[in-house]
């Protein structure tokens, strides 16, 4: 069937707006960080930077203790991304591949958990961890945020459990595995990307997390980025320059992981398509 | 809120699964059933962890959460550790005030809203990308995963940026193109113009998850299937809703209850755009648990709205959990 | 409740016995005396903008000279305070000392959250200004230390004036008004830059209406926003706010209005005298043109009421280095160092006979005239929770200006007042 000319232009014109809406508060963000304000503060638009200036950036990252935000945040969110991991990855075989009493309430358990709220139930939490003595810690974030996206990892995962062919682990077992072993050795190298893409989700909810950590750590050395980066905006709330410099250094790592770990995920996709 | 990624494997989310098999012969499996009978009790040690963390984790502070909705509960107790048990107080206080209703039933509206927009611009654009060229496709897919992957305290702030009312982008485009009374304008000054930024900021950070993952679904429809349709006479319109539309439902669901979860409990978005105002007219349920529970400093009565936020979100997703219920019944 | 405290400062110092802080030598007993001081570290939170680096630095040497240990200063940004304050005070290590707003004391004394200190007032605290010292008296009882205070005077820039012709700087309001209306004509900058909810201002404007804005009914303090009164305020401050551009929905913190008056672009700004600071900092070349002066009133002879902003040093209860953090109390709010903190800062100082340490501090000149005539939100512990963020009467300033009847705008925020006044403890 043939498509007529007008027929082939306007999906890819469509195409083009779209790409252009989605892109543009993006590439605004990295724009404005990186010119100087007397171009940014205009009656008419700078579109491209032309003199690039780093003078944002360096404002930015001049706040007190920047570097060990930077760290706190990065420990906080890998270990929560990584814990979340390995407990769901059990839960996950269990619920994918086994049958037992009580695993459909499992599942709804999950379900709704994934649904809970955290924002509203900051007192109570504040209240545990300080009466548990762990305030100005890592570990109670760290474990909160475990909590937070584990639920969504275990059914997510689930998912990618189910998908890898039954017939690859039992013909593992026929040939002397152990039902661990074939585990280890056949299911986990094809889950790999289905666990990079699942982590995903966890970076990104760990990385921005703040009310937590607002009412949680108090000192300045137990911070994590989100929070130097809403007090920025208020303590610069008209300098759009060095606001947008520190958006753009909070979701660059995030930007780069999703591409890198999107195109894993993708390639894995069409790995299990073969293969299935 | 944010991006999730069950990612572009389609294959492994549950209710495709389910599609793709219409008859599945799950469950006749002798190997698994003889060695789950074996091991009774591993299925629950791996469970364990997960759910000792359920408990733990969420339980807990649920249960805190629930205590303290029945406490009179101010810096003074806080402060003291003083325990002062109201009854229902709390729950008086904020079922008979006007102000809780309205703010369920903008919760409501808010909701709806935004997950009609993502769930339709969602499964348009998706579609959109199965048409598309190669090229063009992955030119859209890339604009797709950036505005993805934007972690929303970042995104929130460059909205700001782009409806600045001083030297904002959008004012200026406005005014171009001849609405000149925009090119002053103050987007956060009325309750409808500050949903509408936030609207857009979270449609705009949703829609690719809903895009992307349509779209991977449509890449698994057997072809088979479309060419019996149009063995069977079927044209385009009637080839998709009788081959794509029933083969992507499962999906639909699911994905529409995630939005909803999604959009319902969005904090950020609202609370740093505006901080649920002007004149606490953007506060939906969460919000308003924070303002008059935090802001406030009226710990207990928040408690007992953040009971209630939970309970209305049960309300709105029972339908679906009730089906996931059933469906879960058929399966394995 | 009186928030007139003109006359106060006036006779302040004949007054200080007034203050009941009989017989009480608090139980300091928590922590050894000074013999255990060595080694210790004693945490002190100030507000951003409250403590200058060179009087920290000082303070912070004569205190370790002094007892041995040491203290360390941490800034705490105003964004979220309050939450912030309440659960440190819950914690069984809070700051020792915390720096308290004065309309806030009140209400964090009645949450026990606060040591009493009746017998640090009974030893440096005879001569401190009545008036000032009395938002961190609760109950009778001394739960804070007056630290410092200030009132709002208008900043403005003078090449702009003069580019507008303008030789003297107004002595009423309506002159006032005139100037700015004549910048708004001759040259192409903002007049005045001022915010929809600047409500300092706004407040010092209902103090020059003699206007109060809660009454009591029964024993519940409520609302008195629809008093013909503060509409008068609140014309006032539209009639101001007409002669600007800023948002209406915004504080003068948000952006820091300092920082657009750097820009050289705006008349005016209505500010603490500090805030040109942040001015020259954001652009050094606006330091020449700053000039400072009283907010004019009425009539020439009586400056507009102002609110006679302010903190406190407060001991958290819970710290378990009472007296070492009393001995800091003594030691920062020492004549010395007092009068340091009202040079540095151009402050009004705790004491009245430190004021001499103003002179030639133009903004501090222009400030003193408002002082004594400034005064402040209601001392109610009740207050504090009217402010939180959200605060509603921000709201009612936002709704009048954007086209509501002041009346309809009471109305509407009256229930939300109510509310926050009728919280219980």
């Amino acid at each position: 069937m043939k498509r007529s000319l007008i027929g082939r232009i306007w999906p890819n014109a469509t195409a083009v707006v779209l790409f252009v809406g989605f892109v543009f508060p993006v590439y605004w963000m990295f724009a404005t960080a990186f010119k100087p304000t007397g171009d940014i503060i205009t009656d008419d638009p700078v579109w491209f930077p032309t003199d690039v200036t780093f003078e944002h950036f360096k404002k930015a990252v001049n706040a007190d203790n920047f570097w060990t935000l930077v760290l706190n945040s990065v420990t906080v969110t890998v270990s929560s991304v990584v814990i979340s991991l390995v407990i769901a990855l059990f839960a996950a075989f269990a619920l994918a591949r086994m049958r037992f009493k009580g695993r459909r309430g499992l599942i709804v358990t999950f379900m709704l958990a994934q649904m809970a709220p955290w924002e509203v139930m900051i007192i109570a939490i504040y209240m545990i961890v300080r009466d548990s003595d762990m305030l100005d810690s890592l570990i109670p974030l760290t474990v909160f945020y475990t909590m937070m996206v584990l639920p969504l990892t275990i059914l997510t995962l689930r998912g990618y459990v189910a998908a890898v062919p039954k017939e690859l682990e039992e013909s593992a077992m026929v040939d002397g595995c152990t039902r661990a072993q074939a585990f280890r050795k056949v299911i986990f190298p094809l889950l790999a990307p289905g666990l990079m893409a699942t982590s995903l989700f966890g970076f990104i909810t760990a990385w921005n997390e703040f009310p937590l950590v607002l009412i949680l750590n108090k000192a300045n050395e137990k911070q994590t980025l989100p929070l130097w980066l809403s007090q920025f905006q208020t303590a610069f709330g008209d300098d759009w320059g060095a606001t947008m410099a520190a958006s753009s250094l909070f979701a660059l790592p995030i930007l780069i992981l999703f591409i890198f770990l999107q195109r894993k995920a993708v390639s894995g996709l069409t790995d299990g398509a073969v293969k299935g | 809120m944010s991006v999730q990624t069950e990612g572009t494997d389609t294959a492994g989310k549950p209710a495709v699964r389910k599609a793709r098999v219409p008859a599945p012969p799950r469950g006749a499996d002798g190997a698994s059933r003889a060695s789950s009978r074996r091991g009774a009790g591993v299925p629950y040690l791996l469970l364990l962890p997960a759910l000792l963390a359920t408990v733990i984790l969420l339980g807990w502070p649920l249960v805190k959460n629930g205590m303290l909705s029945f406490q009179n509960l101010n810096p003074r107790q806080l402060i003291q550790h003083l325990t002062e048990w109201n009854g229902f107080a709390n729950y008086r206080e904020v079922l008979t005030e006007a102000e809780f209703w309205h703010v369920v039933e903008r919760s409501v509206f808010f909701t709806a809203a935004n997950v009609v927009l993502i769930m339709g611009a969602g499964t348009l654009i998706g579609l959109l990308l199965a048409r598309l060229g190669k090229k063009m496709r992955l030119t859209l897919l890339v604009g797709l995963v950036l505005a993805w992957a934007m972690p929303v305290v970042a995104a929130t702030t460059v909205y700001q940026w782009l409806f600045a009312q001083r030297f904002g982008v959008v004012n200026w485009v406005l005014d171009k193109l001849g609405w000149h009374s925009m090119a002053d304008h103050n987007w956060l000054e009325t309750q409808f113009s500050t949903f509408a930024v936030v609207t857009l900021l979270i449609v705009w950070m949703s829609v690719p998850f809903v895009a992307i993952n349509l779209y991977a679904a449509t890449t698994t429809i057997p072809r088979e299937l479309y060419e019996a349709a149009s063995l069977d006479g079927a044209g385009a319109w009637k080839s998709f809703t009788s081959v794509t539309l029933p083969f992507l439902r499962p999906f639909l669901y699911s994905t529409t209850f995630l939005e909803v979860i999604w959009v319902f409990k969005s904090f950020t978005q609202i609370f740093a755009m505006n901080e649920g105002g002007p004149d606490h007219l953007t506060e939906t349920l969460p919000i308003y648990a924070y303002v008059q529970g935090v802001g406030n400093q009226h710990f207990g009565v928040g408690a007992a709205i953040s009971f209630l936020t939970i309970l209305a979100l049960l309300i709105i997703t029972s339908y679906y959990l009730r089906m996931v219920l059933k469906q879960e019944e058929d399966e394995l | 409740m009186k928030r007139k405290l003109a006359a106060a400062i006036v006779i302040a110092g004949m007054m200080v016995s007034v203050s009941a802080c009989g017989g009480d030598d608090g139980n300091d007993s928590k922590d050894a005396g000074p013999e255990s001081w060595k080694g210790q570290t004693l945490t002190v939170w100030t507000m951003d903008g409250s403590a200058p680096e060179q009087w920290t630095k000082d303070v912070q040497a004569a205190f370790e000279k002094k007892t041995g240990a040491k203290v360390k200063f941490e800034t705490q940004k105003w964004d979220g305070i309050q939450q912030k304050i309440t659960t440190a005070l819950s914690e069984s290590t809070p700051p020792d000392v915390l720096e308290v707003g004065n309309t806030q004391t009140p209400a964090y004394a009645a949450t026990g959250g606060l040591a009493e200190l009746g017998d640090v007032k009974q030893q440096i605290g005879s001569d401190w200004t009545e008036s000032v010292s009395k938002s961190s008296v609760y109950d009778g009882k001394q739960y804070a230390a007056p630290w410092y205070f200030a009132n709002r005077v208008v900043i403005y820039n003078k090449a702009i004036w003069a580019k507008a012709g303008i030789k003297d700087t107004p002595k009423t309001r309506d002159e006032f008004y005139k100037d700015l209306e004549t910048i708004g004509k001759k040259t192409d900058a903002e007049p005045l830059y001022l915010p929809g909810q600047n409500w300092y201002f706004f407040d010092g404007l209902t103090i020059g209406q003699d206007a109060d804005l809660v009454k009591k009914e029964g024993d519940k303090y409520v609302s008195n926003l629809g008093d013909p009164k503060v509409t008068a305020a609140m014309e006032i401050y539209k009639k101001y706010a007409s002669y600007s551009k800023a948002p209406k929905d915004k504080d003068e913190a948000t952006p820091q209005q300092a920082t657009i008056f750097a820009k050289g672009k705006t008349g005016a700004f209505i500010g603490m005298g500090w805030e040109a600071a942040t001015a020259i900092q954001a652009n050094k070349s606006i330091e020449k043109d700053l000039g400072y002066f009283t907010v004019p009133g009425e009539t020439a002879d009586k400056p507009e009421g102002v609110f006679l902003g302010g903190s406190n040093l407060a001991v958290a209860q819970n710290s378990k280095k009472q007296s070492l953090a009393k001995e800091f109390l003594k030691i920062a709010l020492s004549d010395q160092y007092e009068g340091q903190l009202a040079k540095l800062n151009g402050i009004v100082p705790n004491k009245e006979s430190l004021e001499s340490n103003l002179k030639g501090n133009a903004a501090a000149e222009a400030a003193a005239p408002g002082a004594a005539v400034g005064g402040t939100t209601p001392l109610i512990p009740e207050w504090a929770a009217v402010e939180n963020s959200p605060n509603p009467i921000k709201s009612y300033m936002t709704s009048v200006l954007n086209g509501k009847s002041p009346a309809d705008a009471a109305k509407q925020v009256e229930g939300e007042i109510n509310k926050r006044l009728a919280q219980q403890n």
